[in-house]
């Protein structure tokens, strides 16, 4: 061996040690020309390459659409719930887990000092006092069944924002003289009331008695929602409760600086006023769980089914494209080509063509959800709604992120799959591949 | 190992036994060959189709394994070695150059002359330096940013001896190098393997079925039926 070249490696053992160390641990630059291999491979079948993209571009677009919709609709409805009774809403514990024997048998009384030790809260924007009760309205001809609020108008219409629609004359004031309600539009359709219309409300009271009250219809809304305008009437809390003949109020609704403060005020309150319950906007928001355990089960699927169809197309283009190149793959092999080094190669490959097509996919879904926002375009009312809604989807930065992540993902580990089977054949049948 | 001979021998192969399997049939490929390469010759690989050229290229090129026998790259047996220590052995002791070039046709024609630098781990600076004077040894320093279907068969061949040889191999094998090419490429070809191979002292075991290119070589080996007719 005194004449042999030092290049040439020794064979002690199984494997060279020079090759080995010099076939791990390479400097910096070699992924980049792999990288740059891969990217040469995809631009051989450009028609191919540019289906494949274009699908997965079709397909994470898709994913990104139908998951900002969703996320929309559900912080629309996160912001209507919270928005209708408060991000929190603090009363005795029977108040939310037993019924009432009497009207606010289990309401609250001095609220007054309640109301200024809970905006001393930083986070806490708004408290609105709330009477709920029902009884009978007439026109004097007509009497029919109201589900009715006492509220404190000032507040309660000032927080409601765009969740409350008028539709004939104007909202409640606090501090009338007059005792004064707004109606729903199916109730004041109903006993055709108009702005100016005298109605009479009839309740029991705190003691059971019935007691009566005439009321001046101030103006008329729409919640979207027929079944609750047909029955809904909103009140001055002081009318409400002289109706009832009590000081008491049902609960509290606080109204924060933002969503993301709900849990932590509910923990410091809880702690604060360990005689009270402390329920968050979601424990009342019943619509809103039902919509968003249907449209996870919806856009999951749907999610999945894309993601499927994706990986499909990639994994059906490399296939292609490793089985045409067989023989390539066997010459690369015959020159001391790794079978890991093709892999990674071959799986750099993949996720080039799916990280591509996820990227354009993201711009499409970006360019489409801000377009939408500068074109509005309105839906159709859904089941159980009088009125439609914007179409907006919203943009949110860990889902566009978790989505390119996955589909890259998704797409190496596909290719790595369909190549492990080529890079392991045997080097003389690739060779021979036609 | 212990002549003179074999101290100066590239590859030698040792009562090696190979058979494949055709469905039901086996057939036997090489029965008991026993052959030396010596540093730096230029051997032809002659006979009939079927006799055993290819079988012998691969076994020495180390992409296959023989039932029997033994081989040794270098003096060191290579039997035991498992695949990856094969590739190795590949990447930095062999150089190949096919009959239909096989070359990378995504990669220019200094980047696959560059390739089995790369995978060597040679530094880049390095790789820059030795493909330059590859190239322009064999006669391609202008066409190095070419795509090897802008080239001419014979270019062609050129670049696969130029990848066979830039890092420097101790055996290259040679499958029909020139049978796709014309006579006159062909023997440009030749004389290329001849005086590169000198050059960097790399011995060559060339299949042919091409009497000017035996006529050329250092020494021919005549197969017939798995076995050495002549030597």
């Amino acid at each position: 061996m005194n004449n042999m070249p030092p290049r040439l490696p020794a064979l002690r053992g199984s494997v060279p040690p020079e090759g080995v160390r010099s076939a791990l641990g390479r400097p910096g630059g070699e992924t980049y020309a792999w990288l740059k291999f891969a990217i040469q491979n995809t631009l051989r079948n450009r028609r191919r390459s540019l289906v494949t993209v274009s699908i997965a571009a079709l397909g994470t677009a898709a994913i990104l659409l139908a998951g900002g919709f969703a996320l929309y609709t559900y912080q629309a409805l996160a912001q209507a719930a919270a928005r209708s009774n408060g991000h929190l809403i603090l009363g005795k514990p029977d108040q939310f887990a037993r019924d009432e024997d009497m009207p606010l048998q289990h309401g609250m009384d001095d609220v007054g000092t309640l109301r200024a030790q809970l905006l001393a809260d930083p986070a806490v924007r708004q408290v609105l006092p709330k009477v709920e009760f029902s009884g009978l309205i007439s026109n004097g001809d007509k009497s029919t069944v109201m589900m009715a609020t006492g509220v404190d108008p000032d507040g309660e219409f000032a927080v409601k924002g765009p969740f409350l629609t008028m539709t004939e004359g104007k909202v409640l004031v606090s501090g009338s003289p007059d005792a004064e309600v707004m109606l729903g539009a199916g109730l004041a359709r109903s006993l055709k009331a108009t702005p100016g219309s005298s109605l009479t409300l009839l309740a029991s009271t705190t003691d059971g008695a019935m007691n009566a009250m005439d009321v001046r219809v101030k103006g008329i809304f729409s919640t979207g929602v027929p079944d609750i305008d047909k029955r809904l009437v909103y009140t001055d809390i002081v009318t409400a409760q002289k109706l009832l003949v009590t000081q008491r109020v049902s609960s509290l609704g606080i109204f924060l600086d933002r969503m993301e403060s709900t849990e932590p005020v509910q923990q410091r309150l809880a702690a604060q006023f360990p005689q009270l319950k402390v329920q968050t906007w979601m424990d009342q928001a019943f619509f809103y769980q039902s919509v968003r355990d249907l449209y996870n089960r919806i856009f999951g699927a749907l999610g999945l089914i894309i993601g499927v169809i994706v990986v499909f197309v990639v994994t059906n283009a490399m296939a292609m494209a490793i089985i045409e190149r067989t023989r390539e793959i066997g010459t690369l092999r015959a020159m001391g080509t790794l079978p890991s080094q093709l892999m990674r190669t071959l799986a750099l490959e993949g996720m080039v063509l799916g990280g591509v097509g996820a990227l354009a996919g993201v711009a499409l879904s970006l360019g489409i959800s801000v377009m939408l926002y500068v074109v509005p375009v309105n839906m159709p009312p859904p089941p159980g709604r009088s009125v439609g809604y914007p179409l907006n989807i919203a943009i949110d930065p860990l889902m566009y992120i978790t989505t390119l992540a996955a589909m890259v993902l998704l797409t190496m580990l596909a290719s790595s799959w369909v190549a492990r089977k080529t890079v392991h054949m045997p080097v003389v049948e690739a060779l021979a591949h036609t | 190992m212990s002549t003179a001979t074999t101290n100066h021998a590239v590859v030698s192969m040792h009562g090696v036994f190979k058979t494949y399997r055709l469905g039901q049939h086996v057939i036997p490929a090489l029965q008991g060959v026993d052959l030396t390469v010596q540093r730096g010759e230029l051997l032809a690989l002659t006979g009939p189709s079927g006799s055993g050229k290819s079988t012998i290229l691969n076994l020495c090129g180390l992409i296959d394994t023989p039932d029997s026998g033994d081989i040794a790259l270098g003096g060191q047996s290579v039997g035991g070695l498992n695949e990856n220590a094969r590739t190795l052995l590949r990447r930095d002791a062999l150089g190949f150059v096919f009959q239909s070039f096989n070359l990378v046709p995504v990669m220019t024609v200094a980047e696959n002359v560059d390739y089995p630098l790369f995978l060597a781990g040679v530094p880049a600076a390095e790789r820059r330096e030795r493909v330059a004077a590859q190239l322009a040894a064999v006669g391609l320093q202008d066409h190095a940013q070419h795509r090897p279907d802008a080239l001419s068969g014979g270019q062609r061949q050129r670049v696969a001896i130029a990848r066979a040889l830039i890092k420097r191999p101790r055996l290259v094998i040679a499958d029909e190098p020139t049978a796709s090419l014309d006579s006159y490429t062909a023997d440009q070809v030749l004389d290329l393997m001849r005086e590169r191979g000198h050059a960097e002292g790399a011995a060559f075991v060339i299949a042919t079925h091409d009497s000017r290119l035996t006529r050329r070589c250092d020494r021919v080996v005549a197969l017939l039926d798995g076995r050495i007719q002549s030597s």
